[in-house]
């Protein structure tokens, strides 16, 4: 291609803007593409003193007006914001004189915008699935039939539908009944630099902070909601301490934090769980590199991203074997894998990687040697680049051009 | 002169008193030379294109099945209209003179055509929310407002049908007087002032493009 490809990322959230998975995955796509020439706008949701239009990294970041008024209902103001999306990216795409090469929308949540900006300027439209209604809580109700059957449109409107495992692929294939050739796997990464630069000498001084000297520690990072199954490993807790001595340390936020706090303090185990709630970036770090075990207990994980960063963190890993956890962690070499939704298996399998010291430390540095060779955003941005370029070479034979 | 109607009602379906005003718009247009598209809604006519009275009118259904409300309703439609009024964009070669938006409920697909091809468009108010919700102010309410203050501040002109409502809207929505024009539908120069409308927000609007 002689003229440099531009594409336009949708999402409704992006640094410093972090709901969940979808802003660091933006993220760190938007800059490994750009370092591979590619322009990069990204338009998402306004936040808080960070600027409306700003260059970082090399990719062109606009902030939008999210709809800030009072909305019925989530699904609403998703709705609502989406208008306000295409208003301000229509006009942005118009200021560049039409040079946008492709929409690149992630997750339903700006699905309206996505496929309006396909029409309005005849470009195609690329779609990443992070996940999808019917694996979160399923699509029975008013409510969820809405935001399943958006989901469903989206794959309609798109060229490609992007999604981070090989159980992705075929979950979204049957849940929206998409052919296989709509559907490309191109994994998450993690960034592993990130976990080598700037390791605190002091760990020992911030491990205090979470747990006793003599008290092992089990990591848990996620939203605290259903399908991360934080619920199974605080039941796991009672037979985990009948043959080490942990604290649990729960890292995120979610609808769930109350009733989960209450299970633990129904058990009288308070003392033995911390929920530390949302941390910044330094800090969940360093509680990865000093965690003596992670775990990912998940009932539903379309890929896994904190599996990865307990990888590149050194921690040894305990998953559930469901979804996109099982293609990452290898048992035995990489990880433990359990049965999901079983807080005994899981039991078992934290205190396999705790009381065998030699046996964890194996697994910590396959896993480390695994993250660096897949798991490469470099690498990861190249094949997406690629998804690009192929896209383009079809459209150019399409009645729009 | 070419203009793309928005409609979310037009015969057959028949809600209330719009849809007879716009086809009876519509038609008078066509006879006096001006190219009318209207792209409106209708559940069981998906896709179809007709051109009763030589309305050239386009009929989309949402995407979108189930909904809890008007506004998820509207929402969401709005994508079909845009991508049909995107479809005359390109098929007249970009010639598209103004659109008219009759009533607030695409407004959004309005505006974002504007953004994107300098294309003006002329708010028609039917009703306003402030009225039909007895000044209720639920998000809801507040939300359907907020897409009428939208369209009042984007629109070249906006289009009444009576003196009583370009005072309601300039006391609502705070809009200078001069930018309400009142066509009043049963009077012996209502399409006149309609050609008149349209014409001034076309040649302003080639003003802008150049």
């Amino acid at each position: 291609m002689d003229k440099e490809l531009a594409v336009m990322m949708l999402t409704w959230e992006f640094p410093p803007r972090i709901v969940g998975g979808i802003s660091p995955h933006v993220y760190c796509l938007s800059r490994s593409l750009a370092k591979n020439g590619v322009k990069v706008y990204v338009v998402t949701c306004d936040f808080p003193e960070a600027p409306q239009h700003e260059v970082v990294d090399g990719v062109e970041i606009f902030r939008i007006d999210s709809y800030k008024n009072p909305s019925p209902d989530f699904v609403t103001w998703v709705y609502l914001m989406n208008m306000n999306m295409q208003r301000e990216a229509a006009a942005i795409v118009n200021n560049l004189d039409g040079k946008v090469d492709i929409f690149h929308a992630h997750d339903w949540l700006v699905a309206n915008a996505g496929i309006g900006l396909k029409h309005v300027f005849r470009k195609p439209l690329l779609a990443t699935f992070h996940s999808t209604q019917v694996g979160r809580n399923g699509a029975q109700y008013e409510y969820e039939r809405m935001i399943h059957e958006t989901e469903y449109w989206l794959t309609y409107e798109a060229w490609r539908v992007i999604c981070c495992s090989n159980y992705m692929i075929s979950h979204a294939k049957w849940a929206f009944g998409l052919p296989e050739d709509k559907l490309v796997m191109i994994p998450n990464g993690v960034n592993f630099q990130e976990y080598a630069r700037n390791k605190n000498p002091n760990l020992s001084q911030f491990r205090v902070m979470f747990a006793l000297s003599e008290e092992r520690i089990v990591l848990f990072v996620g939203r605290l909601v259903y399908e991360k199954g934080v619920h199974v490993l605080i039941k796991a807790l009672s037979k985990v301490l009948e043959k080490v001595n942990v604290k649990f340390v729960i890292v995120g936020s979610g609808y769930m934090e109350e009733e989960l706090s209450n299970l633990v303090t129904g058990m009288g185990l308070a003392h033995k769980v911390m929920f530390t709630g949302f941390v910044d970036d330094e800090t969940l770090r360093n509680l990865q590199r000093c965690a003596d075990v992670c775990v990912v207990p998940s009932l539903f994980e379309p890929f896994g991203i904190a599996a990865l960063e307990a990888m590149a963190a050194g921690s040894p890993l305990v998953v559930s074997d469901t979804g996109g956890l099982s293609e990452i962690v290898e048992h035995d070499v990489t990880g433990v894998k359990v049965h999901p939704n079983n807080p005994d298996s899981l039991a078992w399998g934290i205190a396999r990687v705790l009381l065998d010291k030699k046996y964890a430390e194996q697994l910590k540095n396959n896993a480390y040697k695994k993250v660096q060779e897949k798991y490469d955003w470099d690498k990861i941005s190249q094949r997406t680049k690629t998804v690009y370029e192929t896209v383009l070479k079809e459209y150019s034979e399409s009645f729009w051009t | 002169m070419r203009v793309v109607i928005f409609s979310w009602e037009f015969p057959p379906r028949v809600v209330g008193q719009l849809a007879d005003y716009v086809r009876e718009l519509a038609a008078q247009l066509v006879k006096n030379k001006v190219e009318t598209h209207v792209v409106t809604y209708h559940d069981y006519l998906t896709g179809r294109y007709e051109e009763p009275e030589g309305i050239k009118t386009y009929r989309v259904t949402n995407p979108v099945r189930t909904h809890n409300g008007v506004l998820t309703w509207v929402l969401t439609l709005n994508q079909e209209v845009e991508r049909a009024a995107t479809n005359i964009y390109y098929d007249t070669d970009k010639r598209v003179d103004l659109i008219d938006v009759q009533d607030w409920h695409f407004i959004p697909t309005a505006v974002t055509l504007k953004k994107a091809f300098n294309l003006p468009f002329i708010y028609s108010v039917e009703s306003l929310e402030d009225h039909r919700s007895h000044g209720a102010d639920s998000p809801f309410n507040m939300a359907i407002k907020s897409i009428e203050q939208l369209g009042m501040y984007e629109a070249e002109r906006i289009v009444v049908k009576s003196e009583w409502m370009q005072d309601e809207v300039v006391r609502i929505y705070k809009v200078p007087k001069e930018r309400v024009k009142v066509v009043l539908p049963k009077s012996s120069t209502w399409i006149k002032d309609n050609l008149e409308t349209y014409i001034s927000v076309a040649e302003g609007a080639k003003w802008i493009k150049n």
